[in-house]
Protein backbone atom coordinates (compact mmCIF):
# COMPACT_ATOMS: atom_id res chain seq x y z
CA UNK A 1 0.00 0.00 0.00
CA UNK A 2 3.03 2.49 0.93
CA UNK A 3 4.27 2.74 -2.11
CA UNK A 4 8.13 3.87 -2.79
CA UNK A 5 8.50 3.48 1.00
CA UNK A 6 11.59 3.29 2.00
CA UNK A 7 11.62 1.35 5.51
CA UNK A 8 15.58 2.14 5.44
CA UNK A 9 14.94 5.91 5.57
CA UNK A 10 12.02 6.24 7.43
CA UNK A 11 12.79 5.94 11.03
CA UNK A 12 13.55 9.28 12.59
CA UNK A 13 16.66 11.02 11.67
CA UNK A 14 17.50 8.33 8.82
CA UNK A 15 20.76 7.51 7.95
CA UNK A 16 22.15 10.90 7.34
CA UNK A 17 24.53 13.51 8.69
CA UNK A 18 23.29 15.32 11.98
CA UNK A 19 22.34 18.12 11.78
CA UNK A 20 21.39 18.20 8.43
CA UNK A 21 22.15 21.02 6.08
CA UNK A 22 19.66 23.45 6.19
CA UNK A 23 16.97 24.09 3.37
CA UNK A 24 14.32 26.43 4.85
CA UNK A 25 14.49 29.18 7.31
CA UNK A 26 12.32 32.21 8.51
CA UNK A 27 14.83 34.52 10.18
CA UNK A 28 12.91 37.37 12.23
CA UNK A 29 9.40 36.28 10.84
CA UNK A 30 7.02 39.63 11.79
CA UNK A 31 3.30 39.87 11.59
CA UNK A 32 1.32 42.70 12.82
CA UNK A 33 -2.22 42.47 12.40
CA UNK A 34 -3.11 46.60 13.13
CA UNK A 35 -1.95 46.83 16.46
CA UNK A 36 -2.11 42.79 17.61
CA UNK A 37 1.36 41.16 17.39
CA UNK A 38 0.26 37.91 15.50
CA UNK A 39 4.38 36.57 15.37
CA UNK A 40 6.84 38.08 16.47
CA UNK A 41 10.45 37.55 15.42
CA UNK A 42 10.34 34.35 14.86
CA UNK A 43 13.10 32.26 13.65
CA UNK A 44 12.55 28.53 12.18
CA UNK A 45 15.29 26.29 10.45
CA UNK A 46 14.37 23.43 8.88
CA UNK A 47 17.04 21.18 7.31
CA UNK A 48 16.78 18.18 4.50
CA UNK A 49 14.21 15.45 5.17
CA UNK A 50 13.97 17.33 8.67
CA UNK A 51 10.43 17.13 10.57
CA UNK A 52 9.75 19.72 12.49
CA UNK A 53 6.65 20.20 14.79
CA UNK A 54 5.64 23.61 15.16
CA UNK A 55 2.88 23.88 18.41
CA UNK A 56 1.44 26.00 20.55
CA UNK A 57 -1.91 26.91 22.57
CA UNK A 58 -5.05 27.87 20.31
CA UNK A 59 -4.46 31.27 18.82
CA UNK A 60 -0.55 31.19 19.17
CA UNK A 61 -0.32 32.26 15.75
CA UNK A 62 0.38 28.64 13.89
CA UNK A 63 -1.47 29.64 10.96
CA UNK A 64 -0.60 32.72 10.28
CA UNK A 65 3.18 31.61 10.39
CA UNK A 66 2.33 29.20 7.46
CA UNK A 67 0.28 31.86 5.71
CA UNK A 68 3.27 34.02 6.03
CA UNK A 69 5.45 31.47 4.33
CA UNK A 70 3.09 30.43 1.52
CA UNK A 71 2.31 34.05 0.90
CA UNK A 72 -0.92 34.22 1.86
CA UNK A 73 -0.46 36.93 3.99
CA UNK A 74 2.80 39.63 4.00
CA UNK A 75 5.17 39.70 6.48
CA UNK A 76 5.52 43.15 8.31
CA UNK A 77 9.54 42.29 8.62
CA UNK A 78 11.84 39.51 8.49
CA UNK A 79 12.72 37.17 5.76
CA UNK A 80 11.62 33.52 4.83
CA UNK A 81 14.40 31.55 2.71
CA UNK A 82 14.12 28.49 0.96
CA UNK A 83 17.38 27.80 -0.87
CA UNK A 84 18.87 30.72 -0.66
CA UNK A 85 16.54 32.61 -2.08
CA UNK A 86 14.05 35.30 -0.36
CA UNK A 87 10.07 34.27 -0.62
CA UNK A 88 9.16 37.38 1.05
CA UNK A 89 6.20 39.50 -0.96
CA UNK A 90 6.09 36.48 -3.56
CA UNK A 91 2.37 35.58 -4.84
CA UNK A 92 1.27 32.09 -3.59
CA UNK A 93 1.54 30.21 -6.86
CA UNK A 94 5.43 31.27 -6.83
CA UNK A 95 6.05 30.11 -3.49
CA UNK A 96 4.14 26.61 -4.55
CA UNK A 97 6.41 26.85 -7.71
CA UNK A 98 9.92 27.58 -5.46
CA UNK A 99 8.66 24.24 -4.06
CA UNK A 100 6.44 24.76 -0.93
CA UNK A 101 3.13 23.23 -0.86
CA UNK A 102 0.70 23.36 2.23
CA UNK A 103 -2.47 21.74 3.93
CA UNK A 104 -5.08 23.75 5.32
CA UNK A 105 -6.42 23.11 8.92
CA UNK A 106 -10.37 23.04 7.66
CA UNK A 107 -9.57 20.15 4.65
CA UNK A 108 -9.73 21.54 1.34
CA UNK A 109 -10.33 20.21 -2.18
CA UNK A 110 -12.52 21.17 -5.57
CA UNK A 111 -15.49 19.68 -3.86
CA UNK A 112 -17.29 19.07 -7.71
CA UNK A 113 -14.20 17.27 -8.74
CA UNK A 114 -14.09 13.51 -8.38
CA UNK A 115 -10.42 12.53 -6.14
CA UNK A 116 -8.91 11.95 -9.25
CA UNK A 117 -9.65 15.55 -11.09
CA UNK A 118 -8.85 17.13 -7.75
CA UNK A 119 -5.51 15.09 -8.19
CA UNK A 120 -4.86 16.44 -11.99
CA UNK A 121 -5.41 19.97 -10.88
CA UNK A 122 -3.38 19.68 -7.75
CA UNK A 123 -0.54 18.46 -10.22
CA UNK A 124 -0.46 21.64 -12.21
CA UNK A 125 2.90 22.33 -11.56
CA UNK A 126 4.31 18.97 -11.86
CA UNK A 127 3.02 18.48 -15.17
CA UNK A 128 3.36 22.25 -16.97
CA UNK A 129 0.66 21.88 -19.30
CA UNK A 130 -0.07 24.85 -21.12
CA UNK A 131 -3.14 26.86 -22.02
CA UNK A 132 -3.28 27.01 -26.05
CA UNK A 133 -1.52 23.61 -26.64
CA UNK A 134 -4.28 22.03 -24.88
CA UNK A 135 -6.45 23.66 -27.51
CA UNK A 136 -4.84 22.18 -30.47
CA UNK A 137 -3.90 18.89 -28.22
CA UNK A 138 -0.30 18.60 -29.70
CA UNK A 139 1.27 15.46 -29.24
CA UNK A 140 3.70 16.95 -26.56
CA UNK A 141 0.54 18.46 -24.94
CA UNK A 142 -1.27 14.67 -24.98
CA UNK A 143 2.24 13.24 -23.13
CA UNK A 144 1.89 15.46 -20.85
CA UNK A 145 -1.86 15.19 -19.80
CA UNK A 146 -0.63 11.97 -19.30
CA UNK A 147 2.16 12.18 -17.30
CA UNK A 148 -0.14 14.23 -15.22
CA UNK A 149 -2.48 11.23 -15.04
CA UNK A 150 -0.01 8.91 -14.02
CA UNK A 151 1.52 11.11 -11.40
CA UNK A 152 -2.03 11.83 -9.76
CA UNK A 153 -2.48 7.73 -9.17
CA UNK A 154 1.02 7.33 -8.29
CA UNK A 155 0.27 10.13 -5.52
CA UNK A 156 -3.00 8.83 -4.90
CA UNK A 157 -1.93 5.45 -3.65
CA UNK A 158 1.10 6.54 -1.90
CA UNK A 159 -1.49 7.97 0.13
CA UNK A 160 -4.16 5.08 -0.01
CA UNK A 161 -6.89 6.78 -1.66
CA UNK A 162 -6.40 4.96 -5.42
CA UNK A 163 -9.77 3.16 -4.35
CA UNK A 164 -11.66 6.36 -3.84
CA UNK A 165 -10.68 7.98 -7.03
CA UNK A 166 -13.86 8.44 -9.09
CA UNK A 167 -15.85 9.89 -5.43
CA UNK A 168 -16.34 13.28 -5.25
CA UNK A 169 -14.38 14.75 -3.20
CA UNK A 170 -17.09 16.76 -1.66
CA UNK A 171 -18.56 13.43 -0.24
CA UNK A 172 -15.63 11.65 1.02
CA UNK A 173 -15.32 10.88 4.94
CA UNK A 174 -13.72 13.24 6.79
CA UNK A 175 -10.19 11.44 7.44
CA UNK A 176 -10.02 10.97 3.80
CA UNK A 177 -10.34 14.90 3.01
CA UNK A 178 -7.77 15.35 5.26
CA UNK A 179 -5.13 12.59 3.01
CA UNK A 180 -6.90 13.93 0.13
CA UNK A 181 -5.15 17.73 0.99
CA UNK A 182 -1.87 15.64 1.61
CA UNK A 183 -2.15 14.03 -1.68
CA UNK A 184 -2.57 17.26 -3.67
CA UNK A 185 -0.10 18.94 -1.56
CA UNK A 186 2.36 16.27 -2.53
CA UNK A 187 1.34 16.53 -6.40
CA UNK A 188 2.58 20.13 -6.64
CA UNK A 189 5.82 18.39 -6.24
CA UNK A 190 7.26 20.04 -2.95
CA UNK A 191 10.59 20.34 -1.35
CA UNK A 192 9.02 21.45 2.06
CA UNK A 193 5.40 20.25 2.85
CA UNK A 194 3.38 22.63 5.43
CA UNK A 195 0.31 20.18 7.20
CA UNK A 196 -1.85 22.19 9.25
CA UNK A 197 -3.60 19.92 12.08
CA UNK A 198 -3.40 16.75 9.48
CA UNK A 199 -4.60 14.87 12.28
CA UNK A 200 -7.36 16.57 13.66
CA UNK A 201 -10.64 14.72 13.89
CA UNK A 202 -8.93 11.13 12.95
CA UNK A 203 -9.50 7.68 14.86
CA UNK A 204 -6.62 6.21 16.79
CA UNK A 205 -5.69 4.58 13.61
CA UNK A 206 -6.04 6.30 11.18
CA UNK A 207 -3.46 8.95 12.88
CA UNK A 208 -1.13 5.63 12.74
CA UNK A 209 -1.62 5.32 9.17
CA UNK A 210 -1.32 9.08 8.44
CA UNK A 211 2.30 9.44 10.97
CA UNK A 212 3.12 6.29 8.60
CA UNK A 213 2.35 8.83 5.46
CA UNK A 214 4.54 11.45 7.29
CA UNK A 215 7.38 9.24 7.35
CA UNK A 216 6.76 8.38 4.11
CA UNK A 217 7.14 11.38 2.88
CA UNK A 218 10.32 12.45 4.78
CA UNK A 219 11.80 9.42 3.37
CA UNK A 220 10.65 10.71 -0.23
CA UNK A 221 13.22 14.02 0.45
CA UNK A 222 10.36 15.97 1.08
CA UNK A 223 11.07 18.23 4.45
CA UNK A 224 8.25 18.67 7.12
CA UNK A 225 6.65 21.64 8.98
CA UNK A 226 3.61 20.22 11.18
CA UNK A 227 1.26 22.21 13.07
CA UNK A 228 -0.70 19.49 15.35
CA UNK A 229 -2.52 19.22 18.29
CA UNK A 230 -2.02 15.71 19.19
CA UNK A 231 0.92 15.66 21.54
CA UNK A 232 2.04 12.13 21.60
CA UNK A 233 1.67 12.19 17.40
CA UNK A 234 4.36 15.06 17.68
CA UNK A 235 6.58 13.83 19.96
CA UNK A 236 6.61 10.03 18.13
CA UNK A 237 7.16 11.60 14.74
CA UNK A 238 9.00 15.49 15.11
CA UNK A 239 12.86 15.73 15.27
CA UNK A 240 12.63 18.70 16.73
CA UNK A 241 9.83 21.18 18.26
CA UNK A 242 8.87 24.79 18.36
CA UNK A 243 6.49 26.00 20.92
CA UNK A 244 4.81 29.88 20.25
CA UNK A 245 2.53 31.43 22.56
CA UNK A 246 1.18 34.60 21.57
CA UNK A 247 3.24 34.70 18.55
CA UNK A 248 6.59 34.32 20.44
CA UNK A 249 8.99 31.35 20.49
CA UNK A 250 9.01 30.14 24.12
CA UNK A 251 10.81 26.89 23.80
CA UNK A 252 12.26 24.82 20.89
CA UNK A 253 14.55 21.40 21.52
CA UNK A 254 13.70 17.78 20.52
CA UNK A 255 10.61 15.93 22.09
CA UNK A 256 12.52 15.58 25.16
CA UNK A 257 13.63 18.88 25.54
CA UNK A 258 10.09 19.88 24.81
CA UNK A 259 8.63 18.16 27.09
CA UNK A 260 10.65 19.06 30.15
CA UNK A 261 10.71 22.63 29.70
CA UNK A 262 8.73 24.47 32.69
CA UNK A 263 7.39 27.41 30.39
CA UNK A 264 5.86 24.86 27.90
CA UNK A 265 4.27 22.79 30.93
CA UNK A 266 3.46 26.46 32.05
CA UNK A 267 2.10 27.88 28.94
CA UNK A 268 0.63 24.67 26.96
CA UNK A 269 0.98 21.63 28.36
CA UNK A 270 -0.98 22.58 31.64
CA UNK A 271 -0.84 20.38 34.15
CA UNK A 272 2.33 18.81 35.11
CA UNK A 273 0.86 15.29 34.90
CA UNK A 274 1.12 15.49 31.11
CA UNK A 275 4.83 14.05 30.87
CA UNK A 276 3.79 10.73 31.87
CA UNK B 1 -18.15 6.94 -32.87
CA UNK B 2 -20.11 6.85 -29.75
CA UNK B 3 -23.85 7.68 -29.11
CA UNK B 4 -22.97 11.16 -28.24
CA UNK B 5 -20.83 11.90 -30.79
CA UNK B 6 -23.86 10.55 -33.71
CA UNK B 7 -26.04 13.14 -31.61
CA UNK B 8 -23.97 15.91 -31.91
CA UNK B 9 -22.93 15.08 -35.57
CA UNK B 10 -26.56 14.99 -36.13
CA UNK B 11 -27.50 18.60 -34.68
CA UNK B 12 -24.81 20.50 -36.84
CA UNK B 13 -26.59 18.30 -39.70
CA UNK B 14 -29.63 19.92 -38.76
CA UNK B 15 -28.47 23.33 -37.99
CA UNK B 16 -26.70 23.36 -41.41
CA UNK B 17 -29.85 22.55 -43.12
CA UNK B 18 -32.04 24.58 -40.82
CA UNK B 19 -31.63 28.13 -43.16
CA UNK B 20 -31.65 26.36 -46.87
CA UNK B 21 -34.96 24.70 -45.29
CA UNK B 22 -36.23 28.57 -44.69
CA UNK B 23 -35.28 29.69 -47.71
CA UNK B 24 -37.11 32.45 -48.99
CA UNK B 25 -38.40 33.42 -44.92
CA UNK B 26 -36.77 36.43 -44.28
CA UNK B 27 -38.16 36.32 -40.66
CA UNK B 28 -37.19 32.64 -40.11
CA UNK B 29 -33.53 33.45 -41.00
CA UNK B 30 -33.60 36.28 -38.66
CA UNK B 31 -34.95 34.27 -36.15
CA UNK B 32 -31.90 31.94 -36.90
CA UNK B 33 -29.34 34.82 -36.95
CA UNK B 34 -30.38 35.92 -33.69
CA UNK B 35 -30.11 32.19 -32.10
CA UNK B 36 -26.49 32.32 -33.23
CA UNK B 37 -25.21 35.43 -32.15
CA UNK B 38 -27.07 35.08 -27.98
CA UNK B 39 -25.60 31.50 -28.59
CA UNK B 40 -22.13 32.56 -29.20
CA UNK B 41 -22.79 35.23 -26.54
CA UNK B 42 -23.51 32.86 -23.98
CA UNK B 43 -21.50 29.82 -24.07
CA UNK B 44 -18.04 32.81 -24.06
CA UNK B 45 -19.66 34.14 -20.91
CA UNK B 46 -19.92 30.38 -19.64
CA UNK B 47 -16.41 29.91 -19.78
CA UNK B 48 -15.70 33.20 -18.19
CA UNK B 49 -18.31 32.28 -15.44
CA UNK B 50 -16.32 28.90 -14.53
CA UNK B 51 -13.53 31.07 -12.98
CA UNK B 52 -16.43 32.24 -10.56
CA UNK B 53 -16.18 35.63 -12.63
CA UNK B 54 -20.23 35.99 -14.01
CA UNK B 55 -20.32 38.93 -15.40
CA UNK B 56 -23.26 41.43 -16.04
CA UNK B 57 -21.50 43.41 -18.42
CA UNK B 58 -21.28 41.06 -21.89
CA UNK B 59 -23.37 43.73 -24.03
CA UNK B 60 -20.55 46.09 -23.44
CA UNK B 61 -18.54 43.89 -24.90
CA UNK B 62 -20.45 43.55 -27.32
CA UNK B 63 -20.79 46.52 -28.16
CA UNK B 64 -16.72 47.32 -28.16
CA UNK B 65 -16.89 44.34 -30.93
CA UNK B 66 -19.85 45.95 -32.92
CA UNK B 67 -18.97 49.39 -32.49
CA UNK B 68 -15.31 48.65 -33.84
CA UNK B 69 -15.95 46.86 -36.28
CA UNK B 70 -18.36 49.47 -37.98
CA UNK B 71 -16.37 52.16 -37.85
CA UNK B 72 -13.01 50.41 -38.92
CA UNK B 73 -15.39 49.39 -41.78
CA UNK B 74 -17.50 52.75 -43.00
CA UNK B 75 -15.04 55.37 -41.89
CA UNK B 76 -11.51 53.38 -42.62
CA UNK B 77 -12.74 51.43 -45.27
CA UNK B 78 -11.27 48.20 -44.01
CA UNK B 79 -12.57 45.06 -45.41
CA UNK B 80 -15.47 43.85 -43.77
CA UNK B 81 -13.77 40.23 -42.95
CA UNK B 82 -10.79 41.90 -40.99
CA UNK B 83 -13.06 44.47 -39.68
CA UNK B 84 -14.91 41.78 -37.78
CA UNK B 85 -11.58 39.96 -36.74
CA UNK B 86 -10.51 43.05 -35.20
CA UNK B 87 -13.80 43.94 -33.69
CA UNK B 88 -12.90 40.83 -31.59
CA UNK B 89 -9.60 41.88 -30.85
CA UNK B 90 -11.29 45.40 -29.49
CA UNK B 91 -13.39 43.72 -27.37
CA UNK B 92 -10.43 41.24 -25.76
CA UNK B 93 -8.26 43.94 -25.94
CA UNK B 94 -10.51 46.12 -23.27
CA UNK B 95 -10.66 42.57 -21.84
CA UNK B 96 -6.54 42.30 -21.11
CA UNK B 97 -6.55 45.92 -20.12
CA UNK B 98 -9.32 45.72 -17.22
CA UNK B 99 -8.74 42.13 -16.45
CA UNK B 100 -6.13 42.56 -13.89
CA UNK B 101 -7.80 44.54 -11.49
CA UNK B 102 -11.00 42.46 -12.02
CA UNK B 103 -9.16 39.32 -11.15
CA UNK B 104 -8.89 40.70 -7.66
CA UNK B 105 -12.59 41.07 -7.00
CA UNK B 106 -14.97 38.23 -6.90
CA UNK B 107 -18.99 37.39 -5.99
CA UNK B 108 -21.11 40.65 -5.97
CA UNK B 109 -18.31 43.07 -6.57
CA UNK B 110 -17.09 41.74 -9.81
CA UNK B 111 -21.20 41.66 -10.44
CA UNK B 112 -21.62 45.15 -10.01
CA UNK B 113 -18.61 46.45 -11.17
CA UNK B 114 -19.33 44.58 -14.63
CA UNK B 115 -22.62 45.59 -14.50
CA UNK B 116 -21.25 49.45 -14.58
CA UNK B 117 -18.52 48.82 -17.07
CA UNK B 118 -21.25 48.05 -19.24
CA UNK B 119 -23.45 50.83 -18.44
CA UNK B 120 -20.19 52.69 -19.21
CA UNK B 121 -19.82 51.63 -22.73
CA UNK B 122 -23.41 51.78 -23.40
CA UNK B 123 -23.44 55.60 -22.06
CA UNK B 124 -19.73 56.49 -24.18
CA UNK B 125 -21.42 54.86 -27.63
CA UNK B 126 -24.25 57.34 -26.93
CA UNK B 127 -22.65 60.29 -25.67
CA UNK B 128 -19.76 60.14 -28.41
CA UNK B 129 -21.31 61.26 -31.43
CA UNK B 130 -18.63 62.07 -33.58
CA UNK B 131 -17.30 58.78 -33.23
CA UNK B 132 -20.24 56.72 -32.58
CA UNK B 133 -23.01 58.72 -34.09
CA UNK B 134 -24.89 58.97 -30.66
CA UNK B 135 -28.01 58.13 -29.85
CA UNK B 136 -29.16 57.61 -33.78
CA UNK B 137 -25.94 55.45 -33.81
CA UNK B 138 -24.43 54.48 -37.02
CA UNK B 139 -26.01 53.74 -40.58
CA UNK B 140 -25.04 51.29 -43.56
CA UNK B 141 -22.85 49.30 -42.28
CA UNK B 142 -21.85 47.39 -45.26
CA UNK B 143 -22.25 43.08 -45.05
CA UNK B 144 -18.77 41.10 -45.64
CA UNK B 145 -17.71 41.15 -49.32
CA UNK B 146 -19.06 38.80 -51.70
CA UNK B 147 -17.44 35.93 -53.07
CA UNK B 148 -17.27 33.01 -55.41
CA UNK B 149 -15.84 29.61 -54.77
CA UNK B 150 -16.73 27.65 -58.15
CA UNK B 151 -20.23 26.79 -58.61
CA UNK B 152 -20.74 28.66 -55.24
CA UNK B 153 -21.80 32.12 -54.85
CA UNK B 154 -21.81 33.44 -51.83
CA UNK B 155 -23.50 37.62 -51.35
CA UNK B 156 -24.25 38.65 -47.86
CA UNK B 157 -27.00 41.04 -49.38
CA UNK B 158 -29.10 37.43 -49.55
CA UNK B 159 -29.63 36.53 -45.43
CA UNK B 160 -29.33 33.07 -45.94
CA UNK B 161 -25.27 33.38 -46.51
CA UNK B 162 -24.84 35.82 -42.89
CA UNK B 163 -26.60 32.67 -41.38
CA UNK B 164 -24.01 30.60 -43.01
CA UNK B 165 -21.29 32.76 -41.62
CA UNK B 166 -22.68 33.07 -37.85
CA UNK B 167 -23.13 29.31 -37.32
CA UNK B 168 -19.41 28.66 -38.91
CA UNK B 169 -18.51 31.58 -36.06
CA UNK B 170 -20.54 29.44 -33.77
CA UNK B 171 -18.97 26.37 -34.56
CA UNK B 172 -15.72 27.84 -34.23
CA UNK B 173 -16.50 29.24 -30.89
CA UNK B 174 -18.06 25.91 -29.51
CA UNK B 175 -15.07 23.44 -30.83
CA UNK B 176 -12.48 25.83 -29.10
CA UNK B 177 -14.43 26.42 -25.97
CA UNK B 178 -14.99 22.66 -25.96
CA UNK B 179 -11.44 22.11 -26.30
CA UNK B 180 -10.40 24.54 -23.52
CA UNK B 181 -13.02 22.55 -20.87
CA UNK B 182 -11.88 19.10 -21.81
CA UNK B 183 -8.26 20.33 -21.25
CA UNK B 184 -6.45 20.66 -18.18
CA UNK B 185 -6.74 24.64 -18.53
CA UNK B 186 -10.63 23.37 -18.31
CA UNK B 187 -9.45 21.85 -15.32
CA UNK B 188 -7.70 24.86 -13.48
CA UNK B 189 -10.25 27.32 -14.40
CA UNK B 190 -13.11 24.94 -12.89
CA UNK B 191 -10.42 24.39 -9.97
CA UNK B 192 -10.18 28.31 -9.32
CA UNK B 193 -14.21 28.86 -9.21
CA UNK B 194 -14.54 25.98 -7.03
CA UNK B 195 -11.59 27.05 -4.67
CA UNK B 196 -9.00 29.83 -5.14
CA UNK B 197 -7.02 29.72 -2.33
CA UNK B 198 -6.51 26.08 -2.51
CA UNK B 199 -5.32 26.50 -6.33
CA UNK B 200 -2.84 28.86 -5.56
CA UNK B 201 -1.47 27.22 -3.05
CA UNK B 202 -0.80 24.18 -5.52
CA UNK B 203 0.65 26.27 -7.78
CA UNK B 204 -1.57 27.80 -10.06
CA UNK B 205 -1.61 31.12 -11.52
CA UNK B 206 -5.41 32.45 -10.40
CA UNK B 207 -5.25 35.57 -11.95
CA UNK B 208 -3.33 35.47 -15.04
CA UNK B 209 -6.09 31.92 -15.69
CA UNK B 210 -9.01 34.54 -14.98
CA UNK B 211 -7.38 37.21 -17.11
CA UNK B 212 -6.55 34.62 -20.56
CA UNK B 213 -10.41 33.22 -19.83
CA UNK B 214 -12.13 36.63 -19.97
CA UNK B 215 -9.48 37.40 -22.91
CA UNK B 216 -10.72 34.63 -24.88
CA UNK B 217 -14.22 34.82 -23.68
CA UNK B 218 -14.83 38.69 -24.63
CA UNK B 219 -12.81 38.10 -27.82
CA UNK B 220 -15.48 35.91 -28.95
CA UNK B 221 -17.97 38.01 -27.75
CA UNK B 222 -16.90 41.28 -29.60
CA UNK B 223 -16.50 39.03 -32.63
CA UNK B 224 -20.81 38.14 -31.51
CA UNK B 225 -21.29 41.87 -31.74
CA UNK B 226 -19.70 42.61 -34.90
CA UNK B 227 -21.63 39.85 -36.53
CA UNK B 228 -25.10 41.59 -35.34
CA UNK B 229 -23.44 45.35 -36.71
CA UNK B 230 -22.80 43.61 -40.00
CA UNK B 231 -26.08 41.73 -40.33
CA UNK B 232 -27.99 44.41 -38.95
CA UNK B 233 -26.57 47.24 -41.41
CA UNK B 234 -27.77 49.87 -38.64
CA UNK B 235 -26.50 50.11 -35.14
CA UNK B 236 -27.33 51.98 -31.70
CA UNK B 237 -26.31 52.01 -28.04
CA UNK B 238 -29.94 51.07 -27.35
CA UNK B 239 -28.90 47.37 -28.46
CA UNK B 240 -26.49 46.65 -25.83
CA UNK B 241 -28.01 48.13 -22.57
CA UNK B 242 -28.15 46.10 -19.33
CA UNK B 243 -31.15 43.83 -19.93
CA UNK B 244 -28.88 42.48 -23.02
CA UNK B 245 -26.05 41.55 -20.76
CA UNK B 246 -28.78 40.13 -18.27
CA UNK B 247 -30.30 37.88 -21.23
CA UNK B 248 -27.28 36.43 -21.71
CA UNK B 249 -26.93 35.93 -17.82
CA UNK B 250 -30.00 33.77 -17.72
CA UNK B 251 -29.32 32.32 -20.93
CA UNK B 252 -26.76 30.69 -19.14
CA UNK B 253 -28.18 29.96 -15.83
CA UNK B 254 -31.73 28.52 -17.36
CA UNK B 255 -29.14 26.33 -19.61
CA UNK B 256 -27.42 24.66 -16.83
CA UNK B 257 -23.93 23.67 -15.84
CA UNK B 258 -23.41 21.08 -18.75
CA UNK B 259 -21.38 22.38 -21.59
CA UNK B 260 -24.48 22.09 -23.46
CA UNK B 261 -26.02 24.46 -21.27
CA UNK B 262 -25.84 27.72 -22.78
CA UNK B 263 -26.63 26.31 -25.92
CA UNK B 264 -30.40 24.97 -25.31
CA UNK B 265 -30.76 27.82 -22.89
CA UNK B 266 -29.22 30.66 -25.66
CA UNK B 267 -31.45 28.59 -28.48
CA UNK B 268 -35.17 28.28 -26.28
CA UNK B 269 -34.96 31.71 -24.64
CA UNK B 270 -34.22 33.14 -28.42
CA UNK B 271 -37.35 30.92 -29.85
CA UNK B 272 -39.54 31.75 -26.73
CA UNK B 273 -40.60 35.74 -27.36
CA UNK B 274 -40.58 34.66 -31.03
CA UNK B 275 -43.10 31.96 -30.89
CA UNK B 276 -45.23 33.65 -28.31
CA UNK B 277 -45.38 37.36 -30.07
CA UNK B 278 -47.64 38.45 -27.92
CA UNK B 279 -45.22 38.01 -25.58
CA UNK B 280 -43.02 40.41 -26.67
CA UNK B 281 -43.82 42.92 -24.69
CA UNK B 282 -42.81 41.60 -21.39
CA UNK B 283 -40.21 40.10 -22.29
CA UNK B 284 -37.80 41.03 -19.11
CA UNK B 285 -41.15 39.54 -17.20
CA UNK B 286 -41.16 36.54 -19.04
CA UNK B 287 -37.43 35.85 -18.61
CA UNK B 288 -37.13 36.56 -15.12
CA UNK B 289 -40.33 34.39 -14.10
CA UNK B 290 -38.59 31.51 -16.31
CA UNK B 291 -35.55 32.23 -14.08
CA UNK B 292 -36.99 32.22 -11.56
CA UNK B 293 -39.05 28.82 -12.28
CA UNK B 294 -35.51 27.02 -13.56
CA UNK B 295 -33.69 28.43 -10.20
CA UNK B 296 -36.37 26.78 -7.73
CA UNK B 297 -37.78 23.57 -9.69
CA UNK B 298 -34.54 22.42 -11.58
CA UNK B 299 -31.64 24.18 -10.32
CA UNK B 300 -29.37 22.13 -12.45
CA UNK B 301 -30.45 24.10 -15.61
CA UNK B 302 -32.81 22.80 -18.39
CA UNK B 303 -29.82 20.44 -19.14
CA UNK B 304 -29.83 18.54 -16.56
CA UNK B 305 -33.96 17.76 -16.99
CA UNK B 306 -32.87 13.69 -18.74
CA UNK B 307 -31.33 12.93 -15.44
CA UNK B 308 -33.59 14.31 -13.18
CA UNK B 309 -36.26 12.31 -15.45
CA UNK B 310 -34.88 8.98 -15.52
CA UNK B 311 -33.71 10.14 -11.87
CA UNK B 312 -37.43 9.78 -10.48
CA UNK B 313 -38.47 6.91 -12.99
CA UNK B 314 -35.97 4.85 -11.71
CA UNK B 315 -37.13 5.74 -8.33
CA UNK B 316 -41.15 5.08 -9.47
CA UNK B 317 -40.59 2.00 -10.71
CA UNK B 318 -38.26 1.25 -7.81
CA UNK B 319 -41.42 2.19 -5.58
CA UNK B 320 -43.68 0.03 -8.04
CA UNK B 321 -40.71 -3.37 -7.31
CA UNK B 322 -41.21 -2.87 -3.68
Amino acid sequence: MMAELNPLSSCRSGLQPYPPTTMFETKKLTKYFGGVCAVNALDLVVGEKEIIGLIGPNGAGKTTVFNLITGFIRPSGGSIVLNGENLVGKKPHTIAERGIARTFQIAKSFPQFTVIQNMAAAGHLFGGAGFWEGIVRTPRYRRKERNIQEHSMRTLSFVGLEAWKDAIAGTLPHAHQKLLGVAMALAAAPKLLLLDEPLEGMSAEEVDRALEIISAIRAQGIAVLLIEHNMRAVMRICDKIVVISFGEEIARGTPEEVKQNDEVIKAYLGAASYAE
Amino acid sequence: MSRKSVANLALVVVALLMPAAARGNEYYLHVYMMCAINTIAAVSLRSIAKTGQMSIGQAGFMAVGAYASSILATKMNLPVYWAMLMGGFASMLLAALIGFPLSRIRTVYFVTVTMFLGEIIRLVAFEWRSVTGGSTGLESIPPPAAFSMGILHVNFANRIYFCYLALFVLLFVILILYNIERSHAGTVLSAIGQEESLSASVGINVASYKVLILCVGCFFTGLAGSLYAHYMTVLNPDAFSIFTSLYVLIYVVVGGRAFAGPIVGAVILTLIPEIFAALKEYQPFVFVLILFLVVFLLPGGLTDLPRRIRESAGRTSAGEAG
